[in-house]
């Protein structure tokens, strides 16, 4: 029970640095959308901001346990936590996309139809699943840019999103099969894993110190 | 299968040719930049235009010919620029 626990509240922790990372991973892609206009930066910082409140959601259902008193429901939160992380994971997907296929109205119907017909935890499967699609939608993309590019640094960011990728599939594995706590666990160790890989680019761009006075 | 150029690109690739041909000092012609900007007289006198206005480029009048160098702010954003493209790609994007 005490091993339970404890295992519970780290996946917590944890999830309150895919915060972090994703917020910081966002306020810089939104200062070069600021600088540079850029439709890509600009998808990329969404998916982050949907990431952020996402892992933020996740997180605050642990604390909701934690602290009794916090009106917190478990299944809204986590379906709530898991939609914004889904939403982030079609952003990051489509951040490479640049002809968007689906006409606006079909996109809609495509997202909001499945909600509507199924329950907090048949949705809560789905969206997992979906996310391990895009992600490895995001991870074959990246790739093919690394080919192109060369650059390692791309590569890096292909290790992150497949790290990410396996996480979100346990995930699904643990909603769908099993309720193994060790497997929870792994599943968070290797989002957040994916996730500090992500950070790299962050922590390259903190270093350089980029300055320049407003947009052009 | 040919790259669409955004608008900060072309400013970027017409800011980088200032830098680099400006070997003696003197600024850089239009034609050069025409040749290596790939676009139209016209588009590209509107772009220096603007690029001037913005204290981007400095323009230089030499013999009643106009030639172009890169400003302070111009090199500053040409850096901003390089950074956020390798942060772009770095997640397998293009600006």
């Amino acid at each position: 029970m005490a091993l339970q626990s404890g295992i519970a509240l780290i996946s917590d922790l944890l999830q309150f640095i895919g915060v972090f990372v994703s917020f910081s991973i966002a306020y810089v892609a939104f200062k070069g959308v600021k600088k540079t206009e850029s439709s890509s930066l600009l998808r990329l910082a969404t998916a982050f901001v949907f990431l952020g409140f996402g892992f933020l959601l996740e997180g605050a259902v642990g604390l909701g346990q934690l602290v009794p008193s916090l009106p917190l429901t478990a299944t809204a939160v986590v379906v709530g936590g898991l939609l914004f992380e889904t939403t982030g994971y079609f952003f990051l997907a489509f951040s490479h996309a640049v002809d968007v296929v689906l006409s606006k109205k079909t996109g809609v119907a495509l997202l909001i139809l499945p909600v509507i017909t199924l329950t907090g935890t048949q949705l809560a499967d789905v969206l997992s699943i979906l996310s391990f699609y895009f992600v490895l939608y995001g991870v074959v993309e990246t790739v093919y840019s690394y080919a192109r590019t060369r650059k390692p640094d791309t590569l890096l960011i292909a290790l992150g999103l497949s790290l990410i990728g396996v996480g979100t599939f346990f995930q699904w594995l643990l909603l769908l099969y099993l309720q193994v706590d060790v497997l929870s666990l792994l599943q968070i160790i290797l989002k957040e894993m994916g996730l500090l890989i992500l950070f790299t680019p962050v922590l390259r761009f903190a270093v350089g110190g980029v300055k320049v006075d407003g947009p052009v | 299968m040919a790259q669409y150029r955004t608008q900060v690109r072309i400013i970027a690739d017409v800011l980088s040719t200032a830098r680099d041909l400006n070997t003696e000092g003197s600024g850089v012609g239009v034609t050069t930049l025409l040749r290596k900007g790939n676009m139209s007289y016209t588009r590209m006198s509107k772009l220096l235009s603007e690029l001037v206005g913005s204290g981007l480029l400095l323009e230089l009048n030499n013999e009643k010919v106009s030639k172009y160098m890169i400003s302070e702010k111009g090199i500053q954003f040409l850096s901003a620029y390089q950074s956020f493209e390798d942060f772009a790609q770095s997640f397998g994007l293009r600006l």
